[in-house]
């Protein structure tokens, strides 16, 4: 079983050029890690392909923390 | 609209740049899924003059700039598609980042690139877009481009 919390992190931090410790469960990437929308952009793209989910567009303004990213993704790969 | 041949005179009412930055010269294939163009490589390009005096080889920015113009064409196409944008409305991009970038070899006077851009993830006004660009089937360069784009009066 992998470590999902840890993947998402590392995807987050290459993206945003941060280190994974810096990205905690809550943090805001926009507002306290200085992430911008295409970021965000291309950590969705990550996480649909390396998760083999579709994220819709509708949920891209609510994935403002790792914990709200994993939540998201663990229930989109339940649906799968 | 579906695999048609752009000429330049078809591209320049989609894409926002003119001379002398218009980096394809022609649409071969014109989808949702893909793009492929064209662009001549003259010894008569302006930047050969500087980029070598010795050695003439094509900057390999300019490469990627014109991934980036295949690359309107084809959210031009998957945004008329969705009637998501106006089509008679200019509209400029602006890059965002540049990813997953590799050179593989030169580009010379007398080469002919052919620049395949397919989508990553598009979204309203937002998208990343993949590209590899051949000369006579051989991979010259590849990259993954971030853009956003803005509706222009």
């Amino acid at each position: 079983m992998p470590n999902i919390e840890q993947e998402i992190r590392e995807i987050i931090a290459e993206i945003i050029e941060k280190k994974p410790e810096t990205i905690t469960g809550d943090a805001n990437l926009f507002e306290d890690l200085g992430a911008d929308s295409m970021m965000a952009l291309e950590i969705l793209a990550a996480l649909e392909k390396k998760y083999k989910v579709v994220i819709p567009e509708d949920k891209l303004t609510q994935l403002t923390s790792l914990r709200k990213i994993m939540e998201l993704v663990e229930t989109l790969k339940k649906k799968r | 609209m579906e695999n048609q041949i752009l000429e330049i005179e078809d591209l320049k009412r989609i894409l926002p740049q003119r001379y002398p930055f218009l980096m394809i010269d022609r649409v071969i294939y014109s989808g949702q899924d893909k793009v492929v163009a064209l662009k001549n490589v003259s010894v008569n390009e302006g930047f050969f003059e500087g980029h070598f005096p010795d050695e003439k080889v094509m900057p390999g920015v300019l490469i990627i700039e014109a991934i980036a113009q295949t690359g309107i064409v084809l959210v031009h196409n998957v945004k008329s598609k969705e009637k998501k944008i106006d089509k008679d409305k200019k509209r400029i991009y602006f890059l965002g980042g540049i990813n997953k970038v590799r050179f593989f070899q030169p580009v010379k006077p007398g080469d002919q690139l052919k620049i395949e851009v397919k989508p990553v993830k598009l979204i309203s006004n937002i998208g990343m877009i993949c590209g590899e660009v051949f000369v006579k089937d051989k991979k010259v360069a590849q990259a993954e481009l971030s853009f956003s784009m803005k509706e222009i009066d």
